[in-house]
This record gives C-alpha cells, sequence and structure tokens, in this order.
C-alpha cells in the first residue's frame, strides 16, 4: 500500500504558538480558538489539487462568531505582525483560504445569521457565514432570488462569492457576484471597521464616491476581512424552461451558442458537457440516461411561462440543423434533475477511472467565445499529450471551461504530469486571449500567472494593497506572485512509498 | 517584473526547492516568522504527543484508505453533516473527519483526545455518504477508526464494565435482552418510575433524559422461534413467504410494531416465517468501536436465517436494516464468510421497500376526516439505504392522508443508535429542531420507520407540550389495513 505521506509543517515555535492562543482566548468573546495539532490539521486544506497534496496547516485557526471576535483577532495580528487568512466554507480551488504564510485561519463560516430580508427595497443584509442555497430558499419566501449561483451553492457562503468575486452558471445572463453586492462592512488589517456604499444606506444605486465595494469583492481577503454584506435581490422568475442538445461535432456546439446569440435570445444560463463529463453523470445518475456524444449543450431561459416556452422552441429550432438530438422541457422535476447532474460533475468524474480523484487545478480558464471550439480541441490534444484524463464542462455562454483533470495521487508520476499538464492549460487559455480564472478566484494556484496577465496593472495592484496592509498580514501570498509560498507546492516528490 | 515571467511549471519547480528569495517591488510581504514573547514555558499543553496507535490499528485505517483519498474535500456535505451545522467547526464535519483519519493513517498526525472527541461526536447518521459525489463511504471509515482506536481509548472503569455488559452479555443473548426489558416494564408500572422521577434522582445521575426516552409499553414480546404466520387477503399478488428480522429493541419493547409488520404483510399475501436463533443485527457494536462483537452477530443472523434460502429478509428498523445490508462488506474479508454474507445482505429488504410492490388490502382512513401527517426520514433508511419515496407512497396510498413535509427533512433527529444516551445535549439540541420543524408542519401525526427516532420523536415532543402523536409507519398501515370489523 502506497501511502501519501508529507510533512508536518510547524511554522512558529510551540511556544508562540500557545501564547498566542491563550492571548486569543481572552480577546476572542464569542468564537473558538483552536490550537490542538488535531485540531488545526483540517483549517489546512481547501477544494485544491495544491492543498490535496500537502495541506498547509495554519498555526492556530479562530472560529469567529462575531463582528467583535473578527476586530480582535485582526487587532491583535496587526499588533504582533501575524498573517491572517480569512476563510468561508473552504470549498474554493485555488488555494486562497489557507495560511501560506503561516499565522492564523480565521473562519467565518459560523458567522451565518440572515440579519434582514428587506422585501420592498430588494435587499438582503447578512454575515459572511450564509450559505449561498440557504439565503436563496430564505428569499424565496419573499419571491425574491440572489442571481448568482455556483455550483457550489450548497456549500459556497456568500462571504467567499464575494471575496472571490464568484460567477456562476447564470452569470452569462445576471453577471457575477460584484454585480449584486450594494454595501459591505470590512474590518481593515489594523482593526479598524468601515462600511462600503455609503453609511446606514439602502439605496439600491450610488455614483458616490469612489467604488470601494468593488474594490474588496474579489480582493480575497487580501484587503480586509468583511463581516457583514448588503446583497441585492431581485423579483424571482415566475419560470424557466430548458433545452438540452446533444452534438457529435464539438465545433458544431460553439456554432450553437453562436446562432442562439444571433437569434436574439439571451439564456440565463448555457453550459456545456464534454463526452467525459457525459459520461460521469451518467455514472452518478443512472436515470438520466444522457446520451453520450462529444457535447452536450444545456440553454435555460428564464423569466413567464409564456415568454421561457417561445424561448425555449426558438432556441430548439436554432439549434436543430446543428445538433443530433434536441429537446425542451419546461418541467420542474425534469430541469432541476438536469441541473442537479450538472452541479455535481465536477466531483464526480472521479468515477471514470477508478482509483482515481479529481484535481483541482487548472480547472477554471474562461476563454473568448469564438475560439471555445479551439480551447476544448486543445486541451484533448494536452489530455493526450500528457497522458492524462480531462473531462470538461463549464458555462460556455459565458467563455468559462472547467477542465477537471484525473489524478492517481498515489502516483508520483502521475502527479508530475498533472502539475504540467495543468500549467499547459492556463498558458492556452492565455495565448488565446482569455484568462487563467473566470470565477474561482487566483488564491495561490494562480498566483504565479499574474504578471503574464496583468503586466504593468499588477504594479498598481500591489500598491493598492499596500496602503491598505502595509503589514503585508492579510492572506498574504495570495495573488501576488512574488509571494508564492516557500513550502512546496505542487510537489510530485511528495508521494513517496512502496506499493 | 519581467524576469519573472517564466513558463509556471519552472516557477513551480523552483518553489519546491527552497524559500524564494523576494526581490525587486515585491518588498512588501515583510511577514515570514513572528513571535509572542515573555511567556512562560509553564503555558505549554502537552497534548501533542498524543496516544499510541494500538497494534493493528495501522491495517485497519489502511483498509480505508482509498475510501478517505476519494474525497476531494468539495464540501458539499458540510451542510448535510449535524454536527458540522450545529458547531460550524471543520472538525465536527464529514470533510474534517476524513481529513483527521486520513492524516492519521499517514502518520502525520498522532491519535489524540480531540480527534477521538471529534469522531464520537459524529451520529453516523451517513447524510454526508448520501450527498457525497465522489462516492465517500463514511460508515466503514468510521467503523474502522472507532475499532482502531478503541483499546487505546481511555474511559472510566465502570464505563469499561458498562460496556462489556451491555456489548458482550446483553446483546447477543435475546432471553438476557427480554429479561431485562421485562424489568424495565416492572419498573415502569410498579410506581419505582414515578417515585424516581419526582423525587428528582434521576436528574440527579444525569439519567433524565435516557429514562424520558422509555416507552410505555406490555411485555408482549414476539419470540422468534421458527413460527409461520400464514398469509392472508386475496392473494392477488400470489403467496409468498417472507422471512422477519424481529430485532432487539422491536421484538421487545416495541413488539407492537413487530405484531403490526406481521399482520401487514400477511395482509399482503404473505406467509411470515421467524426464524429462530436470530438476535440484535450488531450495529451498535459496529458504530461503538467494537468490529469483533458487530463480527460474530452478524455470523450467527446469517446463519439463523440461512433455512431460508433466497427468501427476502423484512426488517422495519432503519438502522438495523442497513447493518444487515452492510454485512457483505464487513465480512468482505472473510473467506469463510464473504460469499454467505454478501448472499445475505442481498435477500434484505426494508418492510416499505417490500411492501411497496405488493398489493394491500382496501385501505381505511385512520381518522374521522382529513389526516395531516409528515414522515420523518430515518438517517439509515434514506441516508444508508436510500429508501425515501417508498415510505411515502405507502402512506399516500391511505384515504384522507394528507402527507406535508417537514423543514430540514434530511436532518438527523439526534437519535442515531444509543448518541441520545451517550450525548445527550446534542441530541437533546438535534431532537429540538427536529420537533419545531415538525410542529411547524401542523401535522397530527408524525410517522418513521426506525425504534431510535421513534423514541427520540417522542421524548422531544413531548418536552415541548406537542400533542403530535408518534407512529411507526407498520403501527399506520396496520390501522389501514386491518379487516372493518377488527377497527
Amino acid at each position: 500500500m502506497t501511502i501519501l505521506r508529507t510533512d508536518v509543517v510547524t511554522r512558529v515555535s510551540r511556544a508562540t504558538r500557545v501564547a498566542m492562543a491563550t492571548d486569543l482566548r481572552r480577546l476572542v468573546t464569542t468564537g473558538d480558538v483552536l490550537d490542538a495539532t488535531t485540531d488545526i490539521e483540517v483549517y489546512g486544506y481547501d477544494a485544491s489539487f495544491l492543498t490535496q497534496l500537502k495541506p498547509v496547516v495554519p498555526d492556530l485557526a479562530v472560529i469567529a462568531r462575531s463582528e467583535a471576535d473578527v476586530i480582535a483577532v485582526m487587532r491583535y495580528a496587526h499588533e504582533h505582525r501575524i498573517p491572517v487568512t480569512p476563510r468561508g466554507a473552504a470549498s474554493g480551488c485555488g488555494a486562497g483560504c489557507v495560511a501560506l504564510r503561516g499565522g492564523i485561519v480565521l473562519a467565518l463560516n459560523a458567522m451565518n445569521r440572515v440579519i434582514e430580508i428587506d422585501g420592498p427595497n430588494g435587499q438582503a443584509i447578512c454575515e459572511p457565514g450564509v450559505v449561498h442555497a440557504r439565503l436563496n430558499e430564505l428569499v424565496a419566501q419573499s419571491g425574491l432570488i440572489f442571481p448568482p449561483d455556483p455550483g457550489s451553492s450548497r456549500m459556497a457562503t456568500v462571504g467567499g462569492m464575494a471575496s472571490t468575486n464568484a460567477h456562476g452558471v447564470r452569470a452569462v445572463k445576471y453577471g457575477p457576484t460584484s454585480s449584486w453586492v450594494l454595501g459591505l462592512t470590512v474590518v481593515l488589517p489594523n482593526g479598524d471597521v468601515i462600511e462600503t456604499g455609503s453609511v446606514g444606506s439602502r439605496a439600491k444605486q450610488s455614483a458616490s464616491g469612489l467604488e470601494l465595494t468593488k474594490l474588496f469583492v474579489g480582493a480575497e481577503g487580501t484587503l480586509g476581512v468583511i463581516t457583514r454584506l448588503r446583497l441585492k435581490l431581485l423579483p424571482r422568475p415566475k419560470a424557466r424552461a430548458m433545452v438540452f442538445a446533444v452534438f457529435d461535432v464539438l465545433e458544431r456546439a460553439g456554432e450553437a451558442v453562436q446562432a442562439v446569440y444571433r437569434s436574439g435570445i439571451s439564456p440565463s444560463a448555457i453550459e456545456i458537457l464534454d463526452s467525459r463529463s457525459l459520461r460521469a453523470a451518467n455514472l452518478y445518475r443512472p436515470d438520466l440516461g444522457l446520451r453520450e456524444a462529444e457535447a452536450l449543450l444545456l440553454f435555460e431561459v428564464d423569466g413567464n411561462p409564456a415568454g421561457v416556452r417561445w424561448d425555449a422552441e426558438q432556441i430548439a429550432e436554432t439549434v436543430r440543423p446543428l445538433a443530433v438530438e434536441v429537446d425542451w422541457s419546461d418541467q420542474e422535476p425534469r430541469i432541476a434533475k438536469l441541473w442537479e447532474a450538472r452541479s455535481v460533475v465536477g466531483a464526480a468524474v472521479g468515477a471514470l477511472r477508478p482509483g482515481s480523484t479529481r484535481a483541482y487545478a487548472g480547472e477554471d480558464i474562461c476563454v473568448p467565445l469564438s475560439r471555445i471550439p479551439e480551447t476544448l480541441r486543445g486541451i484533448q490534444e494536452l489530455s493526450v499529450k500528457y497522458d492524462v484524463p480531462v473531462a470538461t464542462y463549464g458555462h460556455i455562454g459565458g467563455g468559462s471551461l472547467h477542465p477537471a483533470i484525473l489524478v492517481n495521487g498515489r502516483d508520483p508520476d502521475d502527479v508530475r504530469r498533472v502539475i504540467a499538464l495543468t500549467d499547459a492549460i492556463h498558458h492556452l487559455a492565455l495565448d488565446l486571449g482569455g484568462t487563467v480564472t473566470g470565477e474561482h478566484g487566483v488564491g495561490a494556484a494562480r498566483a504565479p500567472y499574474m504578471t503574464r496577465e496583468h503586466g504593468a496593472a499588477l504594479e498598481t495592484m500591489r500598491q493598492i494593497k499596500r496602503a491598505l496592509d502595509p503589514h503585508g498580514i492579510m492572506n498574504p501570498a495570495t495573488i501576488f506572485p512574488e509571494d508564492v509560498p516557500p513550502t512546496p507546492a505542487l510537489d510530485a516528490s511528495l508521494v513517496t512509498g512502496g506499493t | 517584473m519581467g524576469s519573472r515571467m517564466t513558463r509556471t511549471g519552472d516557477a513551480m519547480a523552483e518553489s519546491l526547492v527552497a524559500p524564494r528569495q523576494v526581490t525587486g517591488s515585491g518588498d512588501m510581504h515583510v511577514v515570514l516568522r513572528y513571535t509572542i514573547p515573555g511567556r512562560a514555558s509553564s503555558d505549554l499543553r502537552d497534548d501533542d504527543a498524543g496516544i499510541a496507535l494500538p497494534s493493528g490499528a495501522q491495517a485497519l485505517l489502511e483498509a480505508e484508505y482509498e475510501n478517505m483519498l476519494a474525497c476531494v474535500r468539495c464540501g458539499l456535505c458540510l451542510t448535510s453533516c449535524p454536527t458540522y451545522v450545529l458547531t460550524g467547526n471543520e472538525n465536527e464535519g464529514p470533510r474534517g473527519r476524513i481529513a483527521l483519519v486520513r492524516a492519521l493513517t499517514e502518520g502525520r498526525i498522532p491519535l489524540t483526545d480531540e480527534l477521538l472527541t471529534h469522531e464520537d461526536n459524529c451520529l453516523a447518521c451517513d447524510a454526508c455518504t448520501d450527498v457525497c459525489p465522489a462516492g465517500v463511504h463514511m460508515g466503514p471509515i468510521q467503523v474502522a477508526l472507532r475499532a482502531a482506536a478503541e483499546p487505546a481509548v481511555r474511559r472510566p472503569v465502570w464505563v469499561r464494565a458498562l460496556r462489556t455488559m451491555v456489548f458482550d452479555w446483553l446483546f447477543p443473548s435475546m432471553p438476557r435482552f427480554r429479561f431485562l426489558v421485562w424489568l424495565v416494564w416492572i419498573y415502569q408500572v410498579s410506581g419505582i418510575r414515578a417515585v424516581l422521577r419526582a423525587s428528582g434522582f434521576l436528574r440527579l445521575i444525569g439519567m433524565s433524559d435516557a429514562d424520558d426516552l422509555l416507552p410505555p409499553f406490555v411485555p408482549d414480546f414476539l419470540i422468534a422461534s421458527g413460527q409461520t404466520y400464514p398469509p392472508e387477503g386475496d392473494g392477488s399478488d400470489g403467496a409468498e413467504t417472507v422471512d422477519l428480522f424481529a430485532g432487539c429493541v422491536m421484538s421487545t419493547a416495541l413488539a407492537s410494531v413487530d405484531h403490526a409488520t406481521v399482520r401487514v404483510l400477511q395482509r399482503s399475501g404473505c406467509a411470515v416465517s421467524c426464524p429462530s436463533g436470530q438476535g440484535c443485527c450488531g450495529a451498535l457494536h459496529a458504530h461503538s468501536g467494537d468490529r469483533a462483537g458487530a463480527v460474530s452477530l452478524a455470523q450467527s443472523t446469517i446463519a439463523s436465517f440461512e433455512v431460508g434460502g433466497d427468501r427476502p429478509v423484512i426488517v422495519n428498523s432503519g438502522g438495523c436494516g442497513a447493518m444487515l445490508k452492510e454485512y457483505g462488506h464487513l465480512l468482505a474479508d472473510d473467506l469463510d464468510w464473504a460469499s454467505r454474507a454478501k448472499r445475505f445482505s442481498s435477500r434484505v429488504m426494508d418492510a416499505s421497500e417490500f411492501l411497496a410492490t405488493r398489493t394491500l388490502p382496501v385501505m381505511h382512513p385512520i381518522g374521522a376526516g382529513s389526516v395531516r401527517v409528515t414522515y420523518q426520514d430515518a438517517c439509515h433508511l434514506s441516508h444508508a439505504q436510500k429508501i425515501t419515496s417508498q415510505p411515502r407512497e405507502l402512506l399516500r396510498r391511505v384515504p384522507g392522508l394528507e402527507l406535508t413535509e417537514m423543514a430540514e427533512r434530511s436532518l438527523c433527529c439526534g437519535s442515531a443508535g444509543v448518541y441520545n444516551v451517550t450525548h445527550p445535549e446534542t441530541a437533546r439540541e438535534l431532537g429540538s429542531r427536529k420537533a419545531e420543524s415538525i410542529i411547524a408542519t401542523g401535522a397530527e401525526v408524525v410517522v418513521t420507520a426506525n425504534p431510535g427516532c421513534y423514541l427520540q420523536l417522542r421524548a422531544r415532543l413531548q418536552a415541548t407540550g406537542s400533542k403530535t402523536e408518534v407512529r411507526h409507519i407498520m403501527e399506520l398501515l396496520d390501522e389501514a389495513t386491518a379487516p372493518v370489523i377488527a377497527r
């Protein structure tokens, strides 16, 4: 049996760790301070392949249960220059919520109160740990919806979504999380508290002052800690319908998307599953009985009952000449089932090769719509070149693709090839005029590409970071490339042992 | 800046070797190490040494290592987990528990009291397994860890003695079990209970929660001694003989449910055989670290049912059913038993799973006018056995029964085997939460299919003063299918 062995990461002396815990237990009044070796172990990962290979264990973890806890932690960290890494559900894929430079992981998932649903003003005020699906269940009772909809809806927290500017399947029509955040309460690195989007405001629009809300959204906890969000809501669409179209030639799926846009319809989601993803979906949900071909497209339209039927028929007619099978449904159980298969396909691809699991690496590229077929072919060629199975799915309507790499984490050679393949996929996206992260965020995993992707703009970002966080204690090594962790990142040599 | 524009694969390879020298405009990140000065070493807690891993533990853990590695840490399980929902602590969620046991298996962390506590707090409700898209099976990991750690677990002498008595002496013998239940009956009807309750003695010794769970019953035990109950009804489905797994609690303290099950099966046209030699399924042993005890009970159960050939084995307790279906996995490495266990497990069906395929005689309403009913999914029926639609379908067949769903329907009620005795506080919190969800539906009756849930719901609903009646699905179907003359 080969066992994956890694070293225990100890960054500071035990005396320091215990001293910090003792101090913080006094200062943190409602939350919990964890310092036992076993307790902090589980704050060393997110869903990334990077931390799957090697957890980056913090010196301690604090489960905050109030804004006062967050302020106390930040004041203390500021005084002693201790790195602090905010963390939501740790469902991210970029190692953006682990303590890459040691220090404190500040868990915000237990700050999960929905403070107010302001129906008349179409807003929700909540704490960062509220899980996306729960928020939408609650606002649905008022006939409202918080439109951003990540595949990870059942685990992602709204704080994490804001911090990574998550997009999700409906971003193609409704835009990213940043479009739906009206204001934030932020604890700055020195412990001071600010409210962005005008203090005490319930305005739905504002042209007042520098747009600080958008600065903190997507900052991945490098500028401060979000402790409260004022979110914009929409009236919930009355109906939706879904068109599913099967293609035996990949390129025709790309053409179909263009054709639908030309027909003047704006679907609320357009998703693609390639042949391997279809296989995985069928393995997870045999009852779906999806036809396995080169690609499946799912077009969702929402609005009023008559409108969605018209839209769905129109889309079906438009793509029919290109597809081998087209059908549509406005039956909610059928739609929900297809969405469920889509939402779990990411993790379910592990079933494609026994002994392998999904490696969340290189999983979030975004390319121009016109280059999607080229990108999909490119990924397939790289998959052959590196001899690593890759299933690709994603929000084709926005150009966002999720290559799902399979890895046998106990085979050092496999791990090495996955590392090289990941790098090649990232460069493929950049070569084609895209980005290394369409919606998941940079974290540490994609920090090395920031220089190539942003050029001189990166220096401007750094100046902003420096102004707000002069001591560099907020989530260091995330986003900014000079700060790639000194700990082995993707290290094939970590895998040892005989068979 | 430009100098860093290398291919990233190279950059990564570089970073593997040594800490990168921070150069150029990257001088902002100055924090690498920090110290909190002026602390005495007496502040040190000696919790890191851990407990030595008992011999044989490593092999038990490694047998489930593949299963642990399947976890991709997506976090989908978190909100399904009762203890994570209550605490918000990653250590108290499925992903954290798997990470801990994996790190333990890899030798990266020691076995500590904290780790054991987090593991022990798990209700083994299997909700995480149910939602996991990567195919992790939590049950076997947990059975392995509890069995691996058990020799090292520090327990007070009296607890050890109690465990030995319960696991080695009481559960393996149905006559002893029946004797104990009979004593409980005496305790209830003699007035001793009333005196102890009124005096506050139970509260004083911390047993009041456990006492609240005791149901009122008559000792009309169903003793499985090889008897067969003949079929009734019109025989439209064809006569079939089924074997009944009577259970330990079900055939004694809740014997009325077993009797009801037999009657409903008879009315569905089945002959019901009760093979002798059967007893407890061993689920409590498996979930309490006594793997050997579980294996021994599994073997005697399998042997006693082999007389029935390939007949369906019908069970009316979700918890026992899940265990019986798990025998194939439990004994997979035992050369003498693997195929026998697999064959037995393939015969096991929950009563609702079986009855959903049968025609039941004309159903009567269970009350005057319409009765609002909500169904509580027992974790080991819904999560472990994936049986959720069949009981609901059976309930919908009852005229005048209005089925309504409760909020958080997949969240555990806190019963979880003996969890409500070993972890009364968490169990009470979960039970009260469940009671609130039930009351919010306005249902007059809550139906379940597991003895633990049945007792827990009764206790928690009573504590809130609710009049909602708790019934096992077989009791309700018994009433609905009873010949009119007998009603």
